[in-house]
């Protein structure tokens, strides 16, 4: 009996610990999500050639904002939400800048569904779609395996140089 | 053998209930403590002293604007904003008055406090060089209710609301040191 008080032991801190762990942790999606190909808002729902991953990646995950990851339904992996958000300074005060999109997997893509945001900034998906694209297009970013092979292209890809 | 256990296991038990109590003494040190941080401009000592579910609503009248306006922050954001008051080299906060409410469980408390607090004003429509680069300081006249209370055996800020009023005066006219 005593031989096995130790072990127990351990058994009952590491399974707490790891219980601790895994309730403190904020929520995000999963490495597969993140890794689908981001889709444009045109009809066709036409690859961009970037992953989600890599339009954040190149976007700095928009500067300083504070990102938060959230599942708007818990028992849906498919779709999520990322709120942006910050403070701006300006004349009357500080006021709360933010902009949440909602991203939604559909077979090997992830669609920009809906975007809310503070006034000022703008919630239409299309241009918020190519809002994001700027940045991979800038720095040349790594493109999907789809349009790396000869021939391969997609929303406004190959950017113009 | 089975007796001393059972007094030493009641005895903590009894001491673990006692410390989730608080008291008057014990919640003005904790807003020292929460005002030195303030006054350091050190973002994690500030941020730790806030619990996991923190949250604080602003009213905030601008010098010049004709409304207040209303900010909500979480934890999250508040902590970004106490990261970018380290920017700040001349800062003063001065408490004015402090009351505690115990509640009746004495699990929580509000404290309604008055500071002013001085610092630069960046005209927001101009890009400071230096940090000296500024014409006024602002003086903000706040009016903080907060609760407190105990979070993991640690006493935080659950929520606060402040009301904030904000003037300016010349640069001349105030002597903050730099640190």
């Amino acid at each position: 009996m005593k031989a096995l008080a130790g072990p127990a032991m351990l058994l009952v801190i590491v399974g707490g610990f790891t219980i601790y762990k895994a309730m403190s942790k904020e929520p995000a999606p999963s490495r597969a999500f993140l890794e689908l190909e981001l889709a444009a808002d045109d009809d066709d729902h036409t690859g961009t050639c970037y992953s989600l991953s890599t339009v954040l990646v190149a976007n700095g995950v928009f500067g300083s904002a504070t990102r938060t990851w959230s599942a708007p339904d818990p028992d849906n992996e498919n779709r999520w939400n990322l709120e942006l958000e910050g403070v701006s300074h300006g004349a009357g005060g500080p006021e709360r800048v933010y902009q949440v999109f909602t991203f939604e997997k559909f077979g090997e893509q992830a669609r920009l569904v809906d975007v809310d945001g503070s006034r000022d900034l703008p919630v239409n998906i299309t241009e918020n779609i190519d809002r994001l694209l700027e940045a991979p297009h800038h720095r040349r970013s790594t493109p999907v395996d789809r349009c790396l092979e000869d021939g391969g292209t997609g929303y406004q890809y190959p950017p113009k140089k | 053998m089975h007796r001393t256990l059972a007094a030493i296991l009641s005895c903590a038990l009894l001491l673990g209930g006692c410390s989730r109590q608080l008291d008057r003494v014990q919640v003005k040190e904790f807003i020292d403590r929460a005002d030195d941080a303030a006054r350091k401009r050190f973002a994690p000592e500030i941020c730790a002293l806030r619990g996991k579910n923190f949250e604080v609503h602003v009213t905030f009248q601008g010098h010049d604007a004709d409304e207040p306006t209303e900010l909500d922050m979480t934890r999250k954001l508040y902590c970004r904003e106490a990261g970018s008051f380290s920017q700040l080299r001349q800062y003063r906060l001065e408490r004015n008055s402090i009351s505690i409410e115990l509640a009746k469980d004495r699990r929580t408390a509000k404290v309604t406090a008055d500071y002013i607090e001085t610092m630069p004003y960046y005209e927001p429509d101009r890009i400071p060089v230096t940090p000296d680069d500024f014409r006024h300081f602002q003086v903000v006249e706040i009016l903080d209710e907060s609760l407190v209370g105990i979070e993991d055996g640690d006493l935080v800020f659950l929520s606060t609301n402040s009301q904030a009023h904000q003037s300016l005066v010349s640069k001349e006219s105030v002597d903050i040191p730099y640190d």
